[in-house]
């Protein structure tokens, strides 16, 4: 009985790990067919919706156990810092890790339908965008500052702009001022074809990005002042 | 003239003064129960409480059987969706249902605020170390495994809220059984979803650990 059990438990173990390859196959498919930044789907319905900042407050208490109150994020790089990033961003990202296509085991749950509604992310999003910005709290190591601005103003600049501030109508994210910790996960994930809804052109400006390239981009705008 | 009510109310109709009176207490009624509808829910509430809840949620609702949660301080709203998921059947008790579905629908909200308003009782902690890494787990949560902060939904103080049922000073016994209910996905229902993924993230000994914190508070 016992010997069966086991057998039965090893055979069982290996599910989850099934589960996963499965889960990633249609992700990275899916990334081929639809532009990142296209408007459809849920992402488009939300857009249409008018947010409310004290529903969004409200409706934060679920991200909160993670991004911390006031959406700080933290340090370690585990979770970003929320508060002043552009409605559309944040609208665009919960709407794609709740579909599947930014892979993101440990949100996804506390993102979907069941948790949040439609209007949830609208207002969440509107609450966040208006949270004021606590200045640099995950500052990189600061010793690669100048080789990290000159490819930042070489590839960077002309989409997420000269202070890092990204642009609201085409889903560029602000980065200034975001966890250096972060952002170079991010960086890295995306350079090596890990993250889903990248910009493919992003994944192919950073293809030739080193680790040491990638870190020092990541702690030049982990320094630079949120606007 | 012979009245359709029977006898009990033939003198009524019988005199002028009565029927001048009736009248006079019927306008002063109905002046007062449009200002007492809340009283009226409350002594209803009151009454049920007395020889529905009791038994197992206590008067003031710091039950004394931890099988039973304390409901006391818990927010009306809160208490009256629970009520609902017993009836529809979404959080599944054996206990809970038969009781729920014997009151009226109208009744939740009087019994809600009831147990809102009394006063929560604190439990015992037993193992200061157990509850200090409970409360480092419950403020904090794990970043490294992805589980959050209990705090962020239930409050730093265990308050809760509408949403987030209060914890602090709940029976570690009843808090532990509930959580291993969510990472079993025994207990299923609206607000579940959240737990049951946190909780799947949790080893048994911080199941204990947060209980025992909490149960302190």
């Amino acid at each position: 009985m016992v010997k069966w059990m086991t057998k039965l438990l090893v055979a069982l173990w290996w599910l989850p790990l099934v589960a996963l390859a499965q889960g990633q196959a249609p992700a990275t498919a899916g990334s081929g067919v639809r532009a990142w930044n296209e408007i459809k789907g849920e992402k488009r319905e939300v857009l249409k919706l008018q947010g409310d900042v004290a529903r969004g407050e409200e409706a934060f208490k679920i991200c909160q156990g993670c991004h911390k109150q006031g959406a700080t994020g933290s340090s370690s790089g585990a979770y970003p810092r929320l508060a002043g990033q552009h409605a559309t961003v944040l609208i665009e990202q919960m709407t794609d890790i709740r579909s599947g296509i930014r892979r993101n085991p440990k949100m996804a749950p506390f993102a979907d339908e069941h948790v949040l509604t439609t209007q949830e992310i609208a207002d969440i999003a509107r609450f966040l965008q208006a949270l004021p910005i606590q200045a640099n709290l995950g500052r990189g190591p600061g010793n690669s500052l100048d080789r990290g601005k000159a490819l930042y103003e070489k590839d960077c600049v002309i989409c997420h702009g000269n202070k890092g501030q990204g642009d609201a109508e085409k889903f560029f994210p602000l980065v200034a001022g975001q966890h250096f910790k972060y952002l170079l996960r991010q960086a890295v994930s995306i350079r090596d074809g890990q993250r889903g809804n990248a910009n493919p052109d992003m994944a192919k400006v950073l293809k030739p990005y080193s680790d040491g390239d990638l870190e020092a981009v990541a702690d030049y705008m982990s320094g630079l002042a949120a606007p | 003239m012979k009245s359709d009510c029977g006898g009990t109310c033939a003198n009524f109709q019988s005199s002028p003064w009565h029927t001048g009176f009736l009248i006079q207490t019927a306008a002063v009624l109905s002046f007062l129960l449009s200002g007492s509808v809340q009283a009226a829910d409350s002594a209803t509430a009151k009454a049920l409480v007395v020889n529905l809840c009791s038994a197992c949620h206590g008067l003031d609702g710091n039950s004394t059987d931890p099988k039973f949660p304390k409901l006391a301080g818990r927010h009306p709203e809160y208490l009256v969706r629970e009520l609902k998921e017993f009836v529809s059947g979404a959080r599944k008790s054996d206990i809970m249902t038969p009781i729920a579905k014997t009151l009226d629908p109208d009744e939740f909200k009087g019994l809600g605020e009831y147990f809102g308003a009394q006063k929560p009782g604190s439990g015992v902690v037993l193992d200061q170390k157990m509850a200090a890494s409970g409360m480092k787990l419950y403020q904090d949560g794990d970043e490294e495994r992805g589980v959050p902060a209990c705090s962020g939904c239930h409050s730093s103080t265990g308050a809760g809220s509408k949403r987030f049922p209060r914890l602090a000073g709940q029976h570690k016994e009843y808090l532990i059984q509930q959580m291993q209910d969510f990472r079993s996905d025994a207990r299923s229902g609206a607000g579940s979803r959240l737990m049951r993924e946190v909780t799947k993230r949790l080893s048994d000994d911080e199941i204990k650990a947060v209980a025992e914190y909490l149960t302190g508070l």
